[in-house]
């Protein structure tokens, strides 16, 4: 045991010194730099490019044009991952039932009411993060977890039978889960739709005219720039990332009655 | 001032790769499952902090500014100001995702350690070897 602890010992603080060694020999470029890389300025730079279009996303907001339009499928993989994840955590509660009336009264009145009073507001905050992803910092992905911590919040505070009457139900949150992944995948081809009804060529995840196609998503809203895609996304994605984190966090927080069906299914593949 | 920058800036590095080594530590050494789980997030935290350090850079005479233009801009020139004291974008889109698959692998990690623990009745590895039922 003694040299176990040795061993490891040793060798973290021989990584921790060659990561060091590797960063002060400038083996990751150098840090903090006076200039910009070459393809980070040419985001900056085209990421709201009205004088030239095709390389534009015609959004103010450089990281959310990255992983929406520049880097679009990774991005889309990316959510599919979540997807996964959470099916995943699904599938090893197979067999859980969601019972009522378990007792679980929630937390105190003074509690309860002062949760009451955060709700609306953590909800319009969520939303503003996500539907303006493409204009200020924040996006899909953040506004979704700002909003999934308050379902969070909910579960603990008023307890999982409240969840469940309200409707916060796993099969409902799914299929919202599933229609925000729908939506993103309709957002990626609504171009292609389009072109194939016109007749015109376009591309997947394409967002404004680019080189041999015309077509073009809509990148004004009223008096505001909408950055085509990015405004769907950033909606779909939001929808997607609140129900499938709540779910997630609804099946670990399951009560020991409702998951012994689940482990005895697990017994009966041992 | 410059001087001064330079070795705040070092020492907020080196102390992310300190943090590196000792969630290592916690994931090698620590028997328990949920510490595991934790010295594995810090893990993360940590790298992914460190990456956006790498998108940092300097201005000379200011503060670099956020990567989101303020305002619709009314010609190129405003494009190149803005392009002249902005941060790199791309650390930090790259680390978002990172964090979105982090945050799935977490989930799908305390799914598994809530089993383990309600099978075992124990998130200690060392005393479940044996496949002891609790």
């Amino acid at each position: 045991m003694r040299a176990r602890e040795v061993v490891i010992a040793f060798s973290i603080a021989l990584t921790v010194l060659l990561l060091a060694y590797v960063i002060e020999l400038g083996g990751l470029g150098p840090l903090a730099p006076h200039t910009l890389r070459d393809i980070a300025r040419a985001y900056l730079e085209y990421v709201y490019n009205p004088w030239n279009v095709t390389v534009s996303s015609m959004a103010l907001e450089a990281v959310t044009a990255i992983v929406w339009d520049y880097r679009g499928l990774d991005t889309y993989f990316e959510t599919s991952v979540l997807f996964v994840a959470i099916v995943g955590v699904v599938t090893l509660y197979r067999g859980y039932r969601e019972l009522r009336g378990l007792g679980g009264a929630g937390l105190s009145e003074i509690v309860k009411t002062s949760t009451r009073v955060l709700v609306p507001l953590v909800l319009v905050a969520g939303a503003s993060i996500a539907i303006h992803g493409h204009l200020t910092p924040g996006g899909g992905f953040q506004g979704g977890s700002f909003m999934a911590v308050l379902m969070v919040l909910l579960v603990v505070v008023f307890s999982l039978d409240y969840a469940f009457e309200r409707g916060l139900t796993s099969s409902r949150l799914l299929a919202i889960r599933s229609a925000g992944l729908v939506g993103i995948l309709l957002t990626s081809v609504a171009l292609i739709v389009a072109g194939a009804v016109t007749g015109a060529s376009a591309y997947v995840f394409q967002n404004m005219a680019r080189e041999g196609s015309d077509l073009t998503m809509p990148s004004w809203l009223l008096d505001r720039p909408l950055g085509g895609t990015l405004f769907f996304f950033n909606v779909f994605e939001s929808l997607a990332v609140v129900s499938g984190l709540t779910l997630a966090f609804i099946v670990l927080a399951l009560r020991r009655e409702e998951v012994d069906q689940a482990l005895a299914t697990g017994e009966w593949y041992e | 001032m410059s001087d001064y920058f330079s070795l705040m800036f070092t020492v907020v590095i080196l102390s992310l790769v300190v943090n590196i080594g000792i969630s290592l530590y916690g994931i090698f050494a620590k028997p328990s499952l949920v510490k595991k789980f934790i010295a594995l997030t810090i893990l993360s935290d940590s790298i992914n902090s460190f990456a956006i350090a790498l998108g940092f850079r300097r201005v000379v005479g200011s503060y670099p500014g956020v990567a989101v233009l303020a305002d619709v801009p009314r010609g190129p020139e405003e494009l190149r100001q803005f392009s002249a004291v902005s941060v790199d974008p791309l650390p930090q889109a790259l680390v978002l995702t990172a964090i979105v698959i982090g945050l799935a692998v977490y989930m799908f990690l305390a799914g598994l350690i809530m089993l383990y623990y309600r099978h075992y009745g124990t998130t200690r590895v060392d005393v479940a070897r044996g496949g002891k039922r609790g």
